[in-house]
């Protein structure tokens, strides 16, 4: 039995599974694995150099006393644990390291991690914050400057075939995980939020070619048999990354079903195909630069910004949103005043929950949820 | 906490003594402008002041607004105005205490009286941000015209190249220039449509030679610091920066400078210190405690001396053509990155410092600074709500220890007194002083 079949067959998502399939699957073909953090530097591009890419995530209530040893414990949690992770040995499996400039605390850890724990290979793939013209035109050639670092490392060139190849591929990712999100606009929702988290952390762990096998798997086996039958409260999650489901399973056992979201690992990266009917780069520069909603990217003063939020409130008809905002994040902090007015303004209630990426005290979290779904 | 155990610092020189006369008369006229309805930008550390002046703009630093919140005890209202309102705690208290001031003028119409000056801020007509130093400038801004003043925002966004990337290969250089000057362009754009003027570049030539007459003065004066005994302190060094940023351009910020220069260096010749015995020669890291800055005195009285602050450090000096003043201004950014390139700036990309007042990192400038000053111990102040300027701290502690030389870091605020503890932080500040002793006893030093 080949890999794939070995491991996609039973695939249950857990990522200690995904992270063995990855190491096997190195040996296998001696390509170099690439982790990732955040999503402006396009994993198309490392697949297309001949490399696996890897979205590097975290270690829910670890502890951060390896990281503590290097960084400032006021800082966010998340890339604090994913730091530890790397001083710990546990991401050892990873050749080079990909660092976005989005959030300060994920940019400047670059350079004290490089520094502490140098890989083979690494690069900060700097993204300015405006959508001015001249600020799209610096992240088109700073596409150019990754692709030619990774040139230089993989020793393949990456042609235009090769790239437009693997676009598609991402882009089969994103028509199915479109297909299973418009099954979330049913009620009941056809699948558990909590197990579509899982299946999206799978993309960023897999090779989309064997992603795109895991996805038509589940979206058949879902057409079958739809897994989430009751009906609940819909509710929206808003806020910091989360990559992993205690949340959801909180928000699940309290009776409520998350519909949508819009957070990092969620329907961000997938929710619109990378245009391949213009230059790559432009493409490449339309998807992860100008449309790909973080609010680290300075959209302008206004709630316009907003906008696409409220509309997926209204496509997925979600009764309330729960914001969920881990320790020191700005970008989602600064946000957070503006937009609960917005969407008080148009109906809809926001329950906002601050943690450190332990999600504990699960009691209490779970408590304010309920009363939360009660009001609902 | 109690209010009694906050003081205001006492400053050393006659110069920076001169600053209670210079800048009320300053603001006067500042005052005079506004109350005439002249619009006010409100602006940020980042953005050019010589800009600013060259379009004879009246201009506010809610930044500075805030250091003054602090230093008169009244940024804990503001902030609490602005947690009210959904902020959170853990934002810069910077910006929450620009944000509650803001609510208390919407809601009430007016400008609240715990302003420290009269007229407070005023209220802004435009916005000049600056994504310099750390992300909560981008969300700042936005915000006030989102949520309190609906008018016009440009924040202009210097990127610089990460430490591992050579700013020397012409064609990174050219990446990262051709942003900074379109940006630079589309700042001064922006300046023309809300201002009705024409930027007169002759005119930006003569503010820039005279603000860079004034920054140079003051980059001799923060050499003439390797001096021992310490010539100046803290409290002169952090309240002298204010002129360079309101008085910018101005004969009269190079004639203080100048003054300054001359005064510290008539100390030197003269052998006089700031304290009578000299017993450790400290580096400062990180934003000041601006609602206490008597803390500084306390270390004083202990024998401690700062020789050198990493925070709004001019550092070096460039000089830079200004035939061209616009390249110039671009220019004397990206010098002045590449300089921080060479010292190993791995734990701040964002070195592309177009106010030339910022803060450092890196690793070989720490053994520099160490010789050429003669420091013999750091103390880091890890400030909750500004992790920009914190960040690096527990690094830079690393490095300074591979260089013999001890470091303390402290948890507190630059401008909220609430996470002060006085008791508890000057026992700690007294016990690393200890430990240092000890060390220079032939002890081993284990502070955190």
């Amino acid at each position: 039995m080949n890999l794939d079949d070995r491991y996609l067959e039973k695939m249950n998502y857990s990522r200690s599974k995904n992270e063995d399939y990855i190491t096997q699957l190195k040996k296998e073909t001696g390509k170099p694995v690439i982790g990732y953090l955040c999503c402006f530097a396009p994993p198309e591009i490392i697949s297309a150099a001949g490399a696996i890419p890897y979205r590097i995530t975290g270690r829910p209530g670890g502890d951060t006393s390896a990281a503590d040893a290097c960084v400032e414990p006021y800082g966010c949690t998340y890339v604090r644990n994913i730091f530890t992770r790397a001083l710990e040995g546990e991401l050892d499996f990873l050749d080079g390291l990909v660092i976005s400039h989005s959030c300060d605390m994920v940019q400047r850890l670059y350079g004290i991690w490089t520094y502490y724990r140098p890989f083979e290979y690494s690069y900060l793939f700097n993204v300015p914050h405006q959508l001015t013209p001249w600020a799209k035109d610096f992240f088109r050639r700073e596409l150019g400057f990754f692709r030619e670092s990774l040139e230089s490392f993989t020793g393949q060139k990456v042609c235009p075939e090769k790239l437009a190849e693997e676009i598609k591929l991402y882009n089969a990712n994103r028509a199915l995980i479109r297909e299973i999100y418009a099954m979330r606009r049913n009620n009941p929702p056809g699948i558990k939020g909590s197990k579509m988290l899982d299946l999206l952390m799978a993309g960023g762990t897999l090779p989309a070619g064997q992603y795109n096998t895991l996805l038509q798997n589940t979206l058949t086996e879902l057409k079958e048999q739809p897994e989430e039958k009751k009906q609940g409260a819909r509710i929206m999650i808003w806020g910091s990354i989360i990559d992993h489901p205690a949340l959801f399973k909180m928000i699940e056992e309290t009776g409520g079903n998350v519909v949508c979201d819009d957070t990092c690992i969620g329907f961000r990266v997938w929710e619109k195909d990378i245009p391949l009917d213009k230059e790559l780069y432009e493409g490449l520069t339309e998807h992860y630069f100008v449309n790909f909603q973080c609010p680290r990217t300075d959209r302008g003063p206004g709630t316009e910004r907003f906008d696409y939020i409220l509309q997926r409130a209204r496509e997925y008809k979600v009764d309330g949103v729960i914001g969920y905002c881990i320790s020191f994040c700005d970008p989602h902090k600064f946000d957070y005043p503006d937009l609960r007015d917005y969407l008080k303004k148009e109906g809809i209630p926001v329950l906002l929950i601050e943690d450190n990426y332990s999600f504990e005290p699960a009691e209490a979290i779970k408590t304010r949820i309920q009363a939360f779904l009660e009001t609902l | 906490m109690s209010q009694s155990e906050m003081s205001r610092g006492k400053r050393h020189l006659k110069t920076t003594g001169k600053m209670k006369e210079m800048l009320p008369r300053f603001f006067m006229r500042m005052m005079e402008r506004k109350f005439s309805n002249e619009p006010v930008a409100w602006c940020m550390v980042g953005v050019p002041p010589e800009l600013l002046k060259a379009f004879d703009l009246l201009f506010e630093w809610p930044e500075n607004f805030g250091t003054m919140c602090a230093s008169r005890q009244v940024a804990p209202h503001f902030i609490q105005a602005a947690e009210n309102d959904g902020y959170s705690p853990e934002l810069c208290t910077y910006v929450t205490n620009t944000m509650g001031y803001c609510r208390l003028v919407k809601d009430t119409g007016e400008i609240p009286e715990e302003s420290p000056l009269p007229g407070g801020m005023g209220t802004p007509a435009m916005l000049l941000g600056s994504g310099f130093i750390c992300e909560p400038r981008w969300k700042w801004f936005q915000s006030i015209a989102t949520r309190f003043f609906d008018v016009p925002v440009y924040s202009s966004d210097p990127l610089a190249p990460p430490w591992d990337v050579n700013p020397n290969d012409p064609r990174i250089a050219e990446h990262y220039l051709t942003l900074l000057r379109e940006d630079l362009a589309g700042q001064i754009e922006f300046l023309e449509k809300h201002t009705g003027k024409k930027l007169d570049t002759d005119h930006l030539k003569e503010i820039l030679a005279r603000s860079h007459q004034a920054l140079a003065y003051w980059r001799d004066t923060l050499a003439l610091r390797k001096a021992i005994p310490s010539p100046m302190g803290s409290t002169d060094y952090f309240h002298a920066i204010i002129p360079q940023m309101y008085l910018v351009g101005d004969e009269e910020a190079v004639e203080f400078y100048r003054e300054m220069y001359e005064e510290v260096k008539d100390r030197v010749d003269r052998g006089i210190g700031i304290v009578d015995e000299e017993k450790y020669r400290l580096i400062w890291f990180g934003l000041p405690p601006w609602f206490n800055m008597g803390v500084f005195n306390y270390l004083e009285s202990l024998g401690a001396v700062f020789a050198y602050e990493s925070t709004y450090n001019v550092g070096d000096y460039f000089e830079v053509d200004l035939a061209d003043p616009l390249e110039a201004i671009v220019q004397r950014n990206w010098q002045r990155m590449l300089k921080m390139h060479e010292y190993g700036a791995e734990t701040m990309p964002e070195l592309c410092n177009p106010a030339v007042f910022g803060g450092f990192t890196g690793s070989s400038l720490l053994n520099e600074l160490v010789e050429q000053y003669s420091l013999t111990g750091a103390m880091m102040h890890l400030t909750r709500s500004c992790r920009a300027v914190s960040f690096g701290e527990v690094h830079t502690k690393n490095r300074l220890a591979k260089l013999g030389i001890p470091s303390l870091i402290f948890e507190s605020d630059m401008a909220d007194p609430r996470l002060w503890s006085d008791a508890q932080i000057k026992t700690r500040l007294q016990a690393f002083l200890e430990t240092m002793d000890k060390a220079r006893q032939g002890g081993k030093i284990n502070e955190s």
